[in-house]
C-alpha cells in the first residue's frame, strides 16, 4: 500500500485523520503508565535499601517527564526545519502546539527533579552543571512560546519562533553531556549519571513503561492542540464551516 | 494500606511529586477542550453573521 504523505501536509486531511488517531493514544498512554507505575510501586527491588526503595517511586514520573522534555524539543526543531525547508504551514503548526506540551513536560521534570533531590542528597537545588542546562532549556520552550505569542502576523512568527528552536538546539547535547562527559573526573555533578548499566529489570521496565506512557500522551495532546490550532487558523475556510462539530 | 500510603515516612514527598505531575497531565486535556469549545464557538458566530450578511444582500 502506497501512502501520500503529503496529502497529510494539508492542514483539513491532517485534522480529520488526527482526530481519529486521538483516542488510540489515549488508550496507549492510559496503559502504558498505569502498567509502569503498577510495576513501580509493587516491584521496586528491596536492594535498593529502606528508604531509598520509598522514594524511589519519584524516579519513575521524574525520568518519564524529563525525557519527554528533551525529545518533544528535538521533535519542535524537526517540525520548524521542515518548516523552514519546505515552507509548509502545518509543520509549523504541529511546531508550536509541540512547545507548550515541552515546556510542561519540563517544569514536571524540573518539580519532580527537586523533589527526588530533596529526599537523596538532601536539596531541593543546586546549581550542578545538569540542573543548570535543564533550567535553561525550560526558558529556551518560555522564550519560543513568547516570541510565538508576541508576533500578530502568523507567517513571520512561526519562521522567528522556528529560528529560536533551531539555535535553541545547542542546549540538548550539552544537558546530555553535563552527566554523561567523557571524562568523569571533570564533572563534579551531583546528577547521577544515566547509564542502563547495572539498573535492576524491574525498574528499567518501569521507567520504559512510564515513559512510554507519557509519549503517548503527548502524542495525544499535541494532535488535540494542532486541531485548535488548524480550526483557529482557517476558520474562514470553507471546508471549516462544513464540518460536523460546527453545524451542531 | 496505610503502611502502603505511608511510604517508609516519604509520603509527602512521593505523593506531591505524583500529584503534581497528574494535576498538569489532567489539567492540560481539560484546557484544550475548553479551548477547542471557544473557537467553534465563534466559528459558528462568524458563519451565523455570514449569513446574515448574505440573505440583507438577497433581500435588498
Amino acid at each position: 500500500m502506497k501512502i501520500n504523505w503529503f496529502k497529510y501536509a494539508a492542514p483539513m486531511n491532517f485534522y480529520s485523520l488526527s482526530g481519529k488517531l486521538i483516542p488510540f493514544f489515549w488508550i496507549a498512554a492510559i496503559i502504558f503508565t498505569l502498567l509502569g507505575l503498577y510495576i513501580g510501586f509493587f516491584n521496586t527491588p528491596d536492594e535498593l535499601g529502606n528508604g531509598m526503595k520509598e522514594y524511589y517511586r519519584i524516579i519513575y514520573v521524574h525520568v518519564a517527564t524529563v525525557w519527554m522534555a528533551m525529545w518533544l524539543y528535538g521533535m519542535m526543531v524537526f517540525w520548524s526545519l521542515i518548516g523552514l525547508i519546505f515552507n509548509t504551514r502545518l509543520s509549523y503548526m504541529v511546531a508550536s502546539a509541540t512547545a507548550i506540551t515541552g515546556a510542561i513536560m519540563t517544569f514536571a521534570g524540573l518539580v519532580t527533579g527537586a523533589i527526588w533531590g530533596k529526599t537523596s542528597w538532601g536539596t531541593w537545588w543546586d546549581w550542578d552543571p545538569r540542573m543548570t542546562t535543564y533550567l535553561i532549556l525550560f526558558f529556551v520552550y518560555i522564550g519560543y512560546i513568547s516570541l510565538q505569542s508576541s508576533i500578530d502576523d502568523t507567517r513571520r512568527s512561526d519562521k522567528a519562533s522556528a529560528f529560536l528552536a533551531v539555535v535553541g538546539l545547542a542546549i540538548v547535547p550539552i544537558i546530555y553531556y553535563s552527566i554523561n562527559c567523557p571524562d568523569p573526573d571533570q564533572c563534579a555533578s551531583l546528577h547521577q549519571q544515566s547509564s542502563f548499566k547495572g539498573v535492576q529489570s524491574d525498574i528499567l521496565t518501569a521507567m520504559l513503561l512510564t515513559t512510554l506512557g507519557f509519549w503517548m500522551y503527548s502524542f495525544a495532546v499535541i494532535l488535540m492542540r494542532t486541531r485548535n490550532i488548524i480550526l483557529h487558523r482557517e476558520q474562514k475556510a470553507s471546508w471549516v464551516s462544513k464540518l460536523k462539530e460546527v453545524n451542531q | 494500606m496505610s503502611e502502603f500510603l505511608h511510604m517508609g515516612g516519604y509520603a509527602a514527598y512521593v505523593w506531591s511529586a505524583m500529584g503534581i505531575v497528574f494535576l498538569l497531565v489532567l489539567l492540560e486535556p481539560l484546557l484544550l477542550v475548553m479551548q477547542r469549545r471557544t473557537i467553534l464557538k465563534n466559528i459558528r458566530r462568524l458563519k451565523r453573521l455570514e449569513q446574515r450578511a448574505e440573505s440583507q444582500k438577497s433581500t435588498r
